[in-house]
């Protein structure tokens, strides 16, 4: 028992360092300017990992039961579809989707 | 009456109570959260105009806060690997493995609670700032997003605190009674400031960096 502890500590201690590695990454790419394209999808994809390392390992989500990974797999996808039906409301500018005429008459 | 499966796995779930429970709030927040999130999209998306948000806000003062933050997640989970191998110890009356986890386990969730001061302080100068600035919620969409997303994380903050302040003083005495229990409630409140932490890296990119 003692030994497996002493093993998860070593294990939160990287993903600490990670965390602040991809911190100071995301941090300097900003200061690139890059066009809003990239910058959004490196930006969100570094939240993204750095989001997936806390649940794993601080929220011991790694090796988790099906009954929480059931009702999060359900949020998560009311989440996204919620994201996307609100862009797709934009999606004539954002996307540029055209319907024409076809539902205005 | 006893509340059921506090220490226990429940057989039909695989799960403690506790931490059924504490997932399917955090489930609720993700969407509350969520909701407000999605807002942020459709207003940006749809506005012909958006400040440059890295003008407006300090970056240097949010990544500190991204820092502050995680570090009182990982002081947060080392209070509980502080706890949860000694349990065995101390309900077979280890009185000297209760004392000095104990110990342990009290400095770290004191640097948690330091964690959560710290950011408080950091976020409050960053809105007398704005406030000196005339920059309101009212001011325009971005800052009402702002205020508004912000606010709602650093109540959640604020709440955390008051449930740490709770587990570091007062609550602790369940270690000497119910040693399991109590690291499970460590667990379970770890597993809610993570969550506020989860929120913040997504909150640092999307308000300030992007």
């Amino acid at each position: 028992m003692g030994h497996d502890v002493a093993a998860q500590v070593r294990g939160y201690m990287f993903v600490f360092g990670a965390l602040l590695v991809l911190t100071l990454v995301t941090v300097g790419v900003s200061y690139l300017r890059l066009p809003e394209t990239p910058a959004v999808i490196i930006g969100l994809s570094i939240a993204l990992t750095k989001a997936a390392l806390v649940a794993m390992y601080f929220m011991h989500l790694k090796g988790e039961k099906p009954a929480v990974y059931w009702p999060l797999g359900l949020t998560a996808f009311l989440f996204v579809g919620l994201l996307v039906s609100v862009l797709l409301a934009e999606g004539d500018h954002l996307f540029g989707t055209q319907f024409g005429d076809a539902f205005t008459r | 009456m006893e509340i059921p499966y506090t220490t226990e796995v429940r057989p039909d779930t695989g799960l403690t109570n506790p931490k059924l429970g504490i997932w399917l709030f955090l489930a609720s927040e993700v969407m509350l959260f969520g909701s407000l999130f999605s807002s942020y999209a459709l207003l940006r998306s749809g506005a012909p105009t958006w400040p440059v948000q890295h003008e407006v806000l300090s970056v240097p003062l949010a990544a500190l806060n991204t820092v502050v933050l995680i570090a009182s997640s990982v002081t947060m989970v080392m209070a509980w690997a502080s706890l949860a191998p000694h349990t065995a110890a101390v309900r077979a009356g280890d009185r000297e493995a209760e004392a000095h986890s104990l110990k342990r386990y009290r400095l770290f969730m004191g640097l948690t609670l330091l964690g959560g001061a710290i950011f408080l302080v950091v976020k409050s100068i960053e809105y007398s700032e704005k406030f000196s600035h005339h920059l309101y919620p009212a001011t325009n969409n971005f800052l009402g997003l702002y205020f508004t997303l912000t606010g709602l994380h650093a109540l959640h903050v604020i709440v955390g605190m008051i449930v740490n302040g709770f587990l570091w003083g007062p609550g602790a005495r369940m270690w000497r009674s119910q040693p399991e229990r109590f690291a499970n409630r460590i667990e379970v409140a770890g597993i809610y400031w993570h969550f506020v932490d989860v929120v913040w890296i997504f909150l640092f990119p999307v308000l300030y960096l992007l």
